[in-house]
């Protein structure tokens, strides 16, 4: 991180102090490149301390005036937070895997027929459909959460993970056939078109040529509905009961109220929880900036 | 494609047209997404309507009780219930101005070319993709009264005087803390919209007005502004709509601020009065439909 901001800094002022614009003056590119700096400070300032904390020994966390870069480094912190005896970090994160796993492989399929269906087959009431889909995205979780608790309990479903998998991948299905939807029309109708008359079925077309050209945007719905689950705090906090069908959010919520001045394990809890999805996101930058810009299920 | 082609192979057996073979396969590929969002979405929502007329049972073997108008008159005469909407359109308001400002200003400087561009955009995105729980602890942790880094720098370095205060614990501050925080959060989103368009902007209309002898300020107010006046509108109403039903980031933050979805949450599952949690999160909805309507027509114009 602190590389990063460095580089950025050091290219920043090649790129202003060196050859090139003509027009800006000195004094102008200097507030423009602190301009630069701040909003990346700002941005990224918390996370650096996130990771400094969750290496830093007790005696500098709880200590006057905070150490901001650390002489020391342990991992007594990561320690305890692997140890299933101090608390069940591990348990949580294989609750919240699973669950986000199963909500981004049933939302790509789900959004891959309805999506094809959307874009490129004609039928009476597809209008409708596929407004009515996108008009949904107005009713918030906030809205559901009675209603919702109330069927849980009556089918029999708290406490199991199946209820939350459910409710995530039908919060999640109006963005990713939208953005499914928009992928599958910008490949040619042509070449299916060429397919079907080489004698290929409509299934055979999807299977064949749809799917393995539309790989980036299947990827991008699946990481899309993963995050949204992965993130989810209000539904998993009604629907679940016992703590070892946690998923993180909650249990480390249940986990930060139960103690107090447990800094170090939280934040190396909380940068453990961070890679799966920074991860993803290095992958995903390039779709990012059209999937989640139409934002999220409670954006 | 030829109409009125019969063919006898396929998917389904007997005699159907193209078209026909296609509307069939149509609907048989919409239908689980169709089916899904009609039972976990449309239906619990008419539900809802239903539940706030009712008073609902602890016990899930008995039926609510019809109760007609009365969740909504204890609603409308409770101070808690006003306090709440209060803090909802403080905090939706604050926030969202906010991320929208922040956005549009990070837009603006990103407009330019500079070395490292791409992985400094890529880096500022962090705050809006990182998981909700790790970034609402990261700023716990600085926020903490006796060994937070903001009350230490605010208090012992430039001695504000605000010394030992619990921000996230102290109902006058957190409310601010919270607004701060979802600014921070989601001012990449805004970002992202506004520069998209920012970008699309032809580059002739800049120079155009370079050789009208147009200032830097000028350029902005007469060009970039009104190019932008559109996905300024529909950014601030997006993160409006979000905002305004938001609920795990301020809880997750702090329990010290009431908000409409927490003030419902709460209600529902704290004191366990389902059908008066229902009428709440109705008139959230309705409150929230309202002001939509109303910006649509008079700001956006459309």
């Amino acid at each position: 991180m602190l590389k990063t901001i460095l580089t950025t800094t050091v290219d920043g002022f090649r790129a202003a102090f060196g050859r090139g614009r003509i027009e800006t003056s000195p004094l102008e590119r200097a507030v423009f490149l602190l301009a630069v700096g701040t909003v990346l400070l700002v941005s990224l300032f918390p996370f650096y301390w996130m990771v400094v904390t969750s290496f830093m020994p007790e005696s500098a966390i709880y200590s006057l005036p905070p150490t901001l870069v650390p002489t020391e480094f342990t991992l007594d912190h990561y320690e305890s937070v692997f140890s299933p005896e101090t608390f069940p970090f591990v348990t949580y994160f294989k609750n919240s895997l699973i669950i986000s796993l199963l909500t981004g492989g049933l939302s790509v399929l789900v959004a891959t027929f309805g999506a094809y269906s959307f874009a490129r087959l004609e039928y009476r009431g597809r209008g409708l459909f596929s407004r009515g889909v996108l008009l949904v995205y107005m009713f918030s979780g906030i809205l559901l959460v009675v209603p919702l608790f109330q069927i849980v309990v009556w089918l029999g479903l708290v406490d199991k993970p199946s209820s939350l998998v459910i409710t995530y991948l039908v919060q999640t299905l109006p963005v990713s056939l939208y953005m499914l939807g928009n992928y599958f029309r910008s490949v040619p109708p042509e070449i299916e078109e060429a397919a079907i008359m080489d004698g290929y079925s409509r299934i055979e077309v999807v299977f064949r040529i749809t799917l393995p050209l539309s790989a980036p945007a299947i990827v991008a719905v699946f990481i899309y509905t993963f995050m949204i689950a992965w993130n989810e705090y209000l539904f998993a906090s009604i629907f679940l009961r016992t703590q070892s069908n946690f998923t993180l959010p909650i249990g480390l919520d249940a986990l930060s109220s139960g103690f107090h001045q447990v800094w170090g394990q939280i934040m190396a809890a909380s940068l453990m929880t961070s890679i799966p999805i920074v991860v993803m996101f290095v992958y995903l930058e390039k779709y990012m900036v059209e999937g989640l810009t139409f934002g999220s299920v409670e954006g | 494609m030829a109409t009125q082609t019969r063919t006898k192979t396929g998917l389904l057996s007997g005699d159907y047209t193209i078209e026909q073979k296609e509307a069939i396969l149509g609907y048989l590929l919409v239908a689980p997404a169709v089916l899904l969002v009609g039972a976990v979405i449309l239906y619990p929502v008419a539900y809802n309507v239903y539940l706030s007329f009712t008073q609902v049972p602890i016990s899930p073997e008995q039926s609510p009780t019809w109760v007609g108008l009365r969740h909504y008159r204890t609603l409308l005469s409770s101070g808690a219930f006003w306090d709440a909407l209060t803090n909802t359109i403080v905090f939706t308001f604050f926030s969202d101005t906010l991320a929208t400002a922040g956005g549009l200003g990070a837009a603006l400087l990103f407009n330019r070319r500079f070395r490292g561009r791409r992985i400094a955009r890529g880096l500022m995105l962090l705050p809006y993709v990182a998981p909700l729980i790790a970034v609402a602890y990261i700023w716990q942790w600085l926020l903490d009264p006796l060994y937070g880094l903001v009350p230490y720098v605010l208090g012992d370095l430039l001695g504000l005087g605000i010394g030992q205060l619990d921000v996230l614990n102290n109902a006058g501050t957190a409310l601010w803390a919270v607004v701060a925080f979802d600014a921070w959060r989601y001012f990449p989103f805004a970002f992202l919209m506004i520069i998209a368009r920012l970008q699309a902007i032809p580059a002739d209309m800049y120079e155009a007005a370079k050789i009208d002898g147009a200032s830097r300020f000028a350029q902005f107010k007469d060009i970039t502004l009104p190019e932008l006046k559109y996905v300024l509108g529909t950014v601030f109403l997006l993160r409006w709509i979000w905002n305004f039903n938001k609920f795990a980031d301020i809880w997750l933050l702090t329990r010290q601020v009431q908000t409409l979805p927490i003030y419902a949450y709460q209600t529902a599952f704290a004191n366990y009065n389902q059908g008066q949690a229902a009428a709440i999160a109705m008139v959230l909805f309705l409150a929230l439909m309202g002001f939509v309507l109303l910006y649509v027509t008079w700001i956006l114009e459309w």
